[in-house]
């Protein structure tokens, strides 16, 4: 629902159907007779975030409960938000369309660092103080969880609460307390030290830090009574952990189109430069019955025709060919198809593809991540050329000839003959077309596209004491990599070095840098994961007038003995753990997947998933 | 297998949502519902249906259709409707089913209301009229050649002023309307704001579509 005022503005803008909310499964309740009103914010546009899993889950979480109602809020595209400012519209939830300051609480996903002034753009559109401190009644609670949530300090000037760890639990307790606070008239600051005692509840306000001259942490303090750590939550047992049984269908066509069920959490792999395999763990599983039984259910209240198995690596699940064949005893008769979002060099196989009919012929991509064997066992990624060259030629005997790469460039150790060896490694993969017999006739050929990321260290890896390589390397080895291929089959390109930088000074960034994020919402600034919108420059001089040095947070390399500005938030790896293997790669040694081997990460400390049936004697 | 023709209303939201999307709005409620439609055959099957007259972005359509292939020629109409219409939004709605009379190409015009909100829906209804009368009502029209001036007084005359409502002027009238193209109803109201230099937010649904004899689209 939309107002007049809005009404009047949707038929000049692009897209006005990501505006008015209205779509089949959305929630729609009396605001008179709930408790609590929860405005989810989604950092970006309807089309990603109405993508986004999270989302899903949640909003239908809360709306289950009478006592709360849960809206969808997105970040209105430059256009919309032109009219907004010029028409005095304050940014408005989708479902009643009422203004987000009415909202008790303001909750963000934060997904990636790029979106930061996407938060701060919307709560200024909102009309809602962007300090905390300066939000001082028990409403307008502004939360914020997600990947990002493992290191919040940049941001932390700006809300409430973090939540940390997977929300299903935790958010309801802390709206349940929201309540009651409510209710008994206490005030907001009353309100946070109670949540503060809740676990996986990181109240920024309650905690204060001291740096060195050099800029690092020289203290943290508790204060209130605060507890001196704060543990991330984990859902357990994910059969009897709340997943929706439907989804909000949009009319627009967003970028994940589809039904989506999670089939596991978690990863076994320990890839060295993956944050989301090291926050997650354990790796935990649903059981084929309970998603058949979800694939099924949301097919039938969404009418989607196509449902993906969503996880960080779903092929890992050990039942994927019990679930698939499960699902295909109905999903023909349905016309439903089931996708896999990312597939594996080291498992790929003949009989994977055969039962995902949503795997067309037009093109596979894999993810080798680096391109010497050296380099990947410097980041654990335990795949080798033998299993790639296997799996491109299964695929090319089953008739694909579209290959693409993904890899990393400026990770830990890298000499240029490793950038090199990418081209090398795509190269290969061209020749080994030409040399299967059984590879498609006709056409053009064969197509392999290397596409190089630059990456960025994040906290809790083993690489997060690193210093980023800095954009004038990036950009030599960029060059290199170009230089170096010299066939016409094989295309190389990669991305841009100035979002890395960016994101590897907010990833791994302390409290100071809220008043540049304060600064560049002041600027205007918004949309930075955008092209249309990046200013690099525009960043560098927030940086320069304020006198903050970025390559403090991006290139330098860390002491394993400097306070961390995450350290206080206990994500369940140990630290020594995070040495040991930062240790090891320094020295090229790999570490076993949880399947194979317990590393002692720390994760068993949860008693479940796969610590507990694969090791019973570690827990 | 036969072709039916069902009858639906778009409304409120659903009048921001594009003709395309509609289609996979309509498509996703077909298989929902589970109904004996025909789908198309090859490695992509998907329900075959044809969105009618498609109506401008903005627009609320009261008698809006689309066909598609009935395989079972006794399954009842109301199960139709039913089915179809808890897998739709709220504000895209089903009321009727009918078998094909006329083709789409049949239709030549369709009866719009333009709804202007106002202060004094008289005073507003004296200052169309006056426009309305000047001799001739020139405006540029966009076409593939680029822009050609177009007289619309032909088309706007007839047109029929109700405001009973002293708040809400309505305005209604029949325009040229085919699938090769037609008159587009804001035409009249952007001229006059133009010629104003106002800004009024018109409004427009489409009540109904009629064949050359102006015989209703069925």
């Amino acid at each position: 629902m939309f107002s007049k005022e809005v009404e009047k503005v949707l038929l000049k803008v692009q897209k006005p159907g990501r505006y008015v909310g209205g779509e089949l499964n959305s929630v729609i309740k009396n605001k008179d007779e709930v408790d609590v009103r929860f405005a989810f914010c989604f950092p970006d546009t309807y089309e990603i975030g109405m993508s986004h899993l999270g989302i899903k889950i949640l909003y239908s979480l809360f709306n289950e409960k009478d006592y709360i109602w849960c809206e969808r809020v997105f970040a209105p595209w430059i256009d919309m938000e032109e009219q907004m400012i010029e028409n005095n519209i304050p940014l408005y939830a989708l479902e009643s369309g009422d203004p987000v300051k009415d909202f008790d609480f303001i909750g963000f996903t934060l997904q990636y660092e790029m979106s930061y002034t996407n938060v701060l753009n919307m709560l200024k559109l909102a009309g809602v103080p962007l300090l905390a401190s300066e939000r001082t009644e028990l409403n307008n609670i502004v939360v914020g969880g997600g990947p990002c949530a493992c290191n919040p300090e940049p941001i932390a000037d700006f809300f409430d609460i973090f939540f940390l760890g997977d929300g299903e639990d935790v958010d309801l307790e802390v709206i349940d307390l929201y309540r009651e606070c409510k209710k008994q008239g206490l005030s907001k600051k009353e309100f946070l030290i109670k949540a503060s005692h809740i676990p996986g509840v990181y109240v920024p306000a309650l905690y204060s830090f001291e740096y060195n001259e050099d800029g690092t942490i020289k203290s943290r303090t508790a204060l209130e009574g605060a507890p001196e750590t704060i543990e991330k939550r984990n859902c357990m047992d994910l059969n009897n952990t709340y997943y929706p049984d439907k989804f909000v269908v949009p009319f627009l066509d967003i970028v994940h189109d589809r039904a989506v069920v999670e089939v596991l959490r978690g990863c076994i792999r320990g890839c060295r430069f993956c944050q989301a395999g090291f926050i997650y763990r354990p790796f935990r599983e649903k059981s084929v019955d309970t998603i058949n039984n979800q694939c099924r259910t949301l097919c039938e209240t969404t009418g989607y025709d196509e449902v993906s198995l969503a996880s960080l690596s779903t092929s890992d699940h050990r039942q994927l060919f019990d679930i698939l064949d499960t699902l295909h005893t109905w999903s023909e008769d349905e016309k439903v198809s089931a996708s896999l979002p990312s597939l594996r060099v080291d498992n790929f196989s003949k009989e994977l593809t055969d039962r995902i009919s949503s795997v067309r012929k037009s093109g596979l991509t894999f993810a080798p991540e680096a391109g010497s064997q050296r380099m990947r066992d410097v980041i654990n990624k335990n795949v080798t050329e033998e299993q790639l060259l296997r799996t491109v030629n299964i695929a090319f005997s089953n008739g694909w000839s579209k290959i693409k790469l993904y890899f990393m460039i400026g990770l830990p150790t890298e000499t240029m003959e490793d950038v090199e060896a990418i081209t090398k490694l795509g190269q290969t993969v061209v020749d080994a077309f030409y040399r299967n017999p059984d590879r498609p006739r006709g056409g053009k050929g064969v197509s392999v596209t290397v596409s190089a990321a630059a990456f960025v260290p994040k906290p809790f890896t083993p690489f997060q004491w690193f210093g980023q390589d800095t954009i004038e390397m990036f950009e030599e080895k960029q060059k290199h990599l170009k230089e170096s291929n010299t066939s016409r089959k094989l295309d190389v390109n990669y991305h841009g070095a100035e979002t890395s930088f960016l994101e590897a000074v907010f990833a791994r960034g302390d409290r100071k840098l809220n008043k540049v994020l304060l600064e560049a919402a002041n600027r205007g600034f918004r949309f930075d994961g955008w092209s249309d919108c990046f200013s690099f420059e525009g960043w560098m001089k927030i940086f320069e007038d304020l006198g903050i040095d970025p390559a403090f947070y991006a290139n330098r390399n860390r002491s394993f003995e400097e306070i961390l500005p995450w350290d206080h938030l206990d994500y369940k790896i140990s630290k020594k753990f995070l040495i040991e293997e930062c240790k090891k790669a320094y020295a090229s040694c790999t570490t076993e997947n949880c399947m194979e081997k317990c590393s002692n990460c720390g994760a068993n400390c949860f008693k479940g998933g796969i610590c507990v049936e694969k090791h019973k004697n570690m827990v | 297998m036969k072709n039916i023709r069902i009858w639906f209303k778009k409304t409120n939201t659903a009048r921001y949502i594009s003709h395309l999307d509609l289609s996979r709005c309509m498509a996703r409620a077909i298989r929902k519902a589970h109904l004996p439609f025909w789908y198309t055959e090859g490695f992509n099957p998907h329900v075959f249906l044809t969105i009618t007259m498609p109506l401008s972005l903005g627009y609320t359509g009261m008698r809006e259709s689309m066909d598609v292939k009935l395989l079972d020629d006794d399954y009842p109409f109301e199960k139709i409707i039913s089915g179809l219409n808890s897998g739709l939004p709220d504000d895209v709605q089903v009321f009727d089913i009918s078998e094909l009379v006329m083709k789409p190409s049949e239709v030549e015009f369709a009866e719009y209301q333009v709804e202007l909100e106002t202060e004094d829906s008289s005073a507003l209804r004296k200052e169309l009229e006056d426009f309305l009368s000047q001799p001739e009502l020139l405006t540029e029209k966009k076409t593939k050649k680029g822009f050609k001036t177009i007289d619309i007084k032909p088309d706007f005359e007839g047109m029929k002023f109700d405001s009973s409502d002293s708040k809400l002027l309505k305005m209604n009238m029949i325009l040229k309307s085919s699938n090769n193209g037609g008159i587009n109803p804001r035409l009249f109201m952007d001229l006059y704001m133009k010629n104003k230099n106002i800004e009024l937010f018109p409004n427009v649904i489409r009540l109904n579509c009629f064949d050359k004899n102006m015989r209703e689209f069925v």
